[in-house]
């Protein structure tokens, strides 16, 4: 029987940049250019409000939006509580719950 | 004797025009309002709350005491515009019955008292009256044109930038009464009569001009004085001056305990459309006075959803700290407002959305005091660790609501107008304390504190902020601290201060242990420390900035180190000065006996 340490690993999976519309992504960081400097350090994740009860995980949706992936975004991004934690955590200091908004508003429609 | 020249033409159609457009808009307001407020106004109406209403319209609409605490001179040019006026119609009405006793004048008959009654013998008495009367109006005009050039002097850094439709109107306004001066001069020179102004005016002139040409220029001055009035009543409703009718029903409504909420009513619109668009809620806004942004102040917010053009940038860029509303003379609930205009423009209820919350418990302990960490103390943990110590020598019981991860209280999906989806986290957490049996709740974050006590249906449970905490159990001797000679100051975070009105207790803690110093702007005026979540349009960069002129305040003091007592502020503070910065729990804690 495997272990469970309370760990989950993310299937590997491959993203087609040149297949995807990126038009709403392109949109996205037109309103907050400030996106493109996330190092993807995941420290928004770790404080997450949310992402401690369930397994939204903020670094991955907006990662994923970003590479034109917009499906079950909004659903995802909807878990968000918008405490802000994130916010004050972030290296880059990008104005995360802005992007919650943000993001929420461009796909509503996905 | 008639009352009826051609000249009063544009005065009449004006004069009806406003009456219409007033009524028809105070109409379908009150026609508007949902059934809860009209039934508390019905209830109301007989009350005594009817003269306590009509003695603050007196008080706030005619004299303008609040502009006078802002500022002694442009307390002084609202008053006599608007209390000069009063007074010129209502000794005006005097006037006509003093000459011609009780029978129908129509309205331009006494608005045009003095071009009909050339007839009549003169009462001195009267011409002086009005022309002091006039006099006190056209000092208030020329303190307007003052104004103009130069606000400063009035104690106002910046003024509201106009639109086209209240320049038309403001420019009527100010050529109203030196037009009502010429006009009255030139018949008292054809004609005798008037008081020390006209009447003296009218004397030179009669003196330095033609007669024939006189008779000219008194009818064209007539017509300049009527077409301004009418120009002015046409402009009034859909212009700024819409407020001198509009706070007249508003302290009516708020008397009989009308208030805006979470959602948009009719009754927003008397708060709306009461907004003089003076201008005075622009200074204290930190977001104009750091970051020069010039275009998201309380005036132009309800200026643009009053013409329907209020984009979402402009209701998100606000700190809600309260500073400007702290500071408007007429009372209009500014943040409510935005809040609810928030609410319209993005509230997308998803009935699924926080679903995973079910089941959820990551409570412990045991006790009748609960606390509730919130996010913001949750990222701080010296906050948390201190509030264990203080706990822990004060021999108190406690339940812990979220030390392991919680749900967020609500408050910061509530400033980002999701207003349906926060009721779902205040559903959960109030389950949760109802389940564990607390009686009083303790919050280190006023942010929590506030949706708390005014968005939660808490009844037998004691809400505290921790700060009422810890001085409760100072005074009643379960904590003692040691006083030292260390020096403090205080920032008064938002939510607490104006936000809740706790000002003293913080205080009283820090005087306990301390020195306590106080920064320049403090309680009602403090600063806002710039990371306030109801904010999302600033960036990090901004947020730094005004951390900084906080900061530097605060230093000001000489103070050792910066307290406050919000971990949200605490973080934003620490970024903008080398200072240290704790929290009440913190100092607290280090000082325990
Ligand atoms: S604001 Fe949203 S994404 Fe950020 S920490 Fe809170 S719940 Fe997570
Ligand atoms: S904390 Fe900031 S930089 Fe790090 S992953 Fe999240 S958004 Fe990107
Ligand atoms: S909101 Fe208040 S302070 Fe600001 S312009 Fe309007 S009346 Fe003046
Ligand atoms: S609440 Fe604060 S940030 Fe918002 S407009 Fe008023 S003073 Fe400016």
């Amino acid at each position: 029987m495997p272990v469970h340490f309370g760990y989950t690993i993310s299937k590997p999976r491959a993203i087609d940049i040149d297949h995807n519309n990126l038009r709403k992504s392109d949109e996205i960081l037109r309103e907050m250019p400030e996106l493109q400097t996330c190092i993807g350090c995941g420290a928004c994740t770790a404080v997450c409000t949310a992402g401690n009860l369930t397994q939204f995980n903020f670094r991955k949706v907006h990662t994923l939006v970003r590479r034109g992936e917009y499906q079950g975004a909004y659903e995802e991004m909807n878990k968000c509580m918008l405490c802000g934690k994130c916010r004050l955590v972030c290296p880059r200091g990008i104005n995360t719950r802005g992007v919650v908004m943000l993001i929420k508003r461009k796909l509503g429609d996905f | 004797m008639s009352f009826y020249a051609p000249f009063c033409l544009p005065f009449i159609i004006g004069a009806v025009v406003m009456f219409a457009t007033i009524l028809w808009k105070w109409g379908s307001w009150l026609y508007r309002l949902p059934h809860a407020d009209k039934m508390r106004i019905l209830r109301g109406l007989p009350t005594t709350r009817t003269l306590s209403a009509a003695w603050e319209v007196v008080r706030e609409s005619l004299l303008h005491r609040r502009i006078f605490r802002v500022n002694p001179l442009l307390g002084y040019m609202h008053m006599s515009l608007a209390f000069g006026w009063f007074l010129l119609i209502a000794v005006g009405w005097i006037e006509t019955v003093a000459y011609l006793g009780f029978r129908f004048v129509p309205l331009q008959g006494h608005v045009f008292f003095k071009y009909f009654a050339t007839g009549l013998e003169h009462k001195p008495v009267f011409d002086f009256l009005m022309d002091l009367l006039l006099l006190f109006v056209l000092s208030g005009v020329a303190l307007a044109w003052g104004k103009r050039l130069y606000s400063r002097a009035m104690g106002m850094r910046r003024t509201t930038k106009h639109v086209l439709g209240d320049r038309i109107a403001l420019s009527a306004l100010w050529f109203i009464f030196p037009a009502r001066l010429v006009a009255e001069s030139l018949t008292c020179a054809l004609y005798g009569g008037g008081g020390f102004l006209t009447g003296s005016i009218g004397a030179w002139m009669a003196g330095h001009i033609d007669a024939g040409v006189l008779i000219y220029l008194e009818s064209a001055a007539w017509w300049i004085y009527s077409s301004c009035l009418g120009l002015f009543f046409v402009a009034l409703p859909f212009s700024r001056y819409m407020h001198i009718f509009t706070e007249i029903p508003l302290i009516f409504l708020r008397h009989y305990g009308l208030r805006s909420s979470e959602k948009e009513s009719a009754y927003d619109h008397f708060q709306i459309e009461a907004c003089s668009r003076c201008g005075i809620c622009i200074d204290p806004c930190q977001l104009q006075s750091v970051l020069q942004i010039n275009d998201v102040q309380s005036v132009y917010f309800l200026r643009d959803r009053r013409y329907h053009s209020l984009r979402l940038q402009t209701a998100d860029n606000c700190l809600m700290c309260g500073r400007c509303a702290e500071r408007c003379p007429v009372g209009i609930d500014l943040n409510t407002l935005r809040l609810n205009s928030r609410d319209t423009m993005r509230n997308v209820p998803d009935e699924k959305r926080y679903d995973y919350l079910q089941g959820v418990d990551r409570s412990s302990g045991t006790g009748k005091v609960g606390y509730f960490a919130g996010c913001m103390t949750l990222l701080t943990p010296r906050i948390l660790l201190a509030m264990e110590r203080i706990f822990k020598a004060s021999g108190e019981e406690v339940w812990w609501a979220d030390k392991e991860g919680g749900v967020c209280c609500g408050r910061p999906l509530m400033l980002s107008g999701e207003t349906d989806s926060a009721l779902k986290m205040i559903q959960y957490n109030t389950e949760l304390f109802r389940k564990h049996g607390i009686t009083t709740l303790v919050t280190s974050c006023p942010i929590c504190l506030r949706v708390f006590r005014e968005e939660y249906r808490l009844d037998g449970i004691e809400v505290l902020h921790h700060s009422e905490y810890l001085l409760r159990l100072m005074r009643s001797g379960r904590l003692n601290v040691t006083h030292g000679a260390e020096r403090f100051t205080y920032h008064d975070p938002c939510e607490l201060g104006r936000g809740s009105g706790i000002y003293d207790e913080p205080r009283a803690v820090i005087e306990a242990i301390g020195e306590l110093l106080e920064p320049a702007e403090t309680r009602e005026h403090a600063l806002c420390c710039g990371s306030s979540v109801a904010n999302t349009a600033i960036s990090d960069g901004q947020q730094l900035q005004l951390a900084r002129s906080v900061a530097a305040e605060l230093d000001a003091t000489g103070a050792s180190t910066i307290v406050t007592a919000c971990p949200l502020c605490k973080k934003a503070i620490a970024r903008g000065t080398q200072t240290e910065v704790r929290d009440l729990a913190e100092i607290v804690a280090e000082h325990l006996q």
